[in-house]
């Protein structure tokens, strides 16, 4: 493979990344707007993300989204109660954000119920992803 | 001393000598290194050079030079009672090998070193799945031989003082530094034609063999990173599966099967939506692969030593879902084991991150050896 080539590939490959996690997102968001929800806002989401939510365990503690991914979208986080890390959750600091429905789905439901106490709107949900998907 | 004209003569040979003292090194480092589960990779190299000079020592009982020969001390009971009276009365003669006493006990040391090197096998073989006899001996009966392994390694030691004992009354009696002899191989004797040779190459072989063994079984721990420490004792790989390691290990380590018995994880599993506070939500497929997996490497099929100890010690009436509740984990991580102030270090976290001293966490296996803590 000369050089050229070599470029042509990567460039294709990380296309198509960001082609399949653009689709995924724009299923998941059409999949929202027929379960009622509409006009998706990314400042929405980003209120989400930074909002606290009594800790249902211990009270006067806060749960945010935060509590386990850390402040920061492009770096790891750490699970709140094992410790264990948590790769970042932006998509440009970890390609595999954003790529597989089922698994977006999986962890609304987890973490909407751990931090929330509820599961999430069709509305919240996809507001966060486009807030979430430019970062 | 009973002859004016005495000389110096070589009475214990090299290769005799190296024995000795190697012996003492490899019998201390195993005393000391059995204080803690941890130290096992060396308290196995002792165990192991411990057992080899024995074998040593038999095969030089008899072909060895004189003074190092079975037969030359392989004295009567009578002689010992004799000996041990005229110790009390002033008359007990002078031996140029060992005297009578003094053979009985090398003797007893020999039996009683063996005996403790092969429970040890035993132990090895049967608790952690290692060692020459780790495809013939159960964990049951390797259980049962610890015992063994140390009341033969206190008879031993008790052996070890009586020989200390004997060494020093028998140098004030005659007069003579028993401990230099066996550094240096001479004391008097009454002509030269009563010394042995010195054997000094083979000597000096046991010794390299001894320093090139220990450098060999040693040298992970020098070239070991901080990325990838030396983890000791490579054991096969316990049965996996990728979507339990996926699942599981997103939010934790995933735990091996082995770790809690079945009760435990199909408990466990029922409750999938309430599981330590979150609903993990799993697919009904998903849920009943990862539930399969579970319960055929649970506990009960486990052959490892802490699958088997953990699920040994939970009654059978009750049905636990953290390991930590277990026992056997309560006792091996109680105050007197680990120091309190680890729980409250953020580098460990939570009692569920294992593999912040277990080295091997994610294996399953759970390695005494494996075990390092961290700096705090």
């Amino acid at each position: 493979m000369n050089l050229r080539t070599k470029i042509l590939v990567g460039f294709s490959l990380i296309f198509t990344a960001t082609l399949t996690n653009a689709a995924v997102v724009d299923d998941l968001l059409k999949e929202y707007t027929s379960l009622g929800a509409s006009k998706f806002s990314a400042a929405n989401g980003e209120q989400m993300w930074k909002k606290d939510f009594p800790d249902t365990e211990e009270p006067g503690k806060v749960r945010n989204c935060s509590t386990c991914h850390g402040k920061d979208l492009r770096a790891s986080g750490k699970h709140a109660k094992t410790g264990k890390v948590i790769d970042a959750i932006a998509p440009s600091a970890n390609k595999d954000r954003l790529t597989d429905p089922k698994f977006i789905e999986k962890w609304f439901l987890r973490n909407c119920k751990w931090v929330v106490n509820r599961e999430c709107t069709a509305q919240e949900k996809g507001d966060f992803l486009v807030f979430l998907r430019d970062k | 001393m009973n002859n004016k004209s005495a000389t110096s003569i070589v009475v214990w040979d090299l290769p005799t000598r190296v024995f000795h003292w190697l012996l003492v090194i490899s019998f201390s480092t195993a005393w000391i290194t059995s204080e803690n589960d941890m130290f096992l990779y060396a308290h196995v190299y002792a165990g192991y050079l411990f057992f080899s000079l024995l074998m040593f020592r038999l095969l030089w009982g008899i072909v060895g030079s004189r003074y190092a020969q079975f037969r030359s001390f392989a004295h009567n009971w009578n002689s010992v009672t004799d000996y041990l009276k005229g110790l009390l009365n002033g008359t007990a003669e002078r031996h140029v090998g060992h005297n009578p006493a003094g053979g009985w006990a090398i003797f007893a040391m020999l039996v009683l070193g063996l005996l403790t090197a092969l429970s040890g096998f035993v132990v090895f073989g049967g608790e952690e799945g290692h060692g020459p006899l780790k495809y013939l001996v159960g964990f049951n009966i390797g259980n049962e031989a610890k015992d063994f392994h140390e009341v033969f390694a206190m008879g031993m030691l008790l052996m070890v003082f009586l020989h200390l004992g004997g060494v020093i009354v028998e140098s004030v009696f005659h007069k003579e530094n028993l401990v230099l002899a066996m550094l240096t191989g001479h004391k008097e004797g009454q002509s030269d034609s009563s010394g042995v040779k010195a054997y000094r190459q083979l000597g000096v072989i046991l010794l390299l063999v001894a320093f090139g063994s220990a450098v060999y079984y040693f040298r992970g721990y020098v070239i070991e990173s901080p990325d990838q420490p030396f983890k000791p004792f490579s054991s096969p790989a316990l049965t996996d599966d990728p979507t339990w390691r996926k699942e599981c290990g997103d939010c934790h380590l995933a735990f091996h099967p082995s770790l809690l018995p079945t009760r435990s994880w199909l408990l466990m599993m029922q409750q999938q939506d309430k599981h330590f506070g979150d609903d993990l939500a799993l697919d009904p497929d998903v849920a009943s692969h990862i539930t399969k997996f579970l319960v055929d490497n649970a506990a009960e099929h486990g052959i490892t030593e802490p699958s088997q100890k953990i699920s040994r010690s939970i009654p059978a009436d009750q049905i636990l879902l953290r390991i930590t509740e277990s026992p056997y984990w309560k006792n091996k991580h109680s105050d007197e084991h680990i120091d309190p102030a680890y729980w409250k270090s953020k580098k460990i976290g939570s009692k569920a991150n294992c593999a912040a001293c277990h080295l091997d966490a994610d294996t399953g296996w759970f390695e005494d050896s494996g075990m390092r803590l961290p700096k705090l």
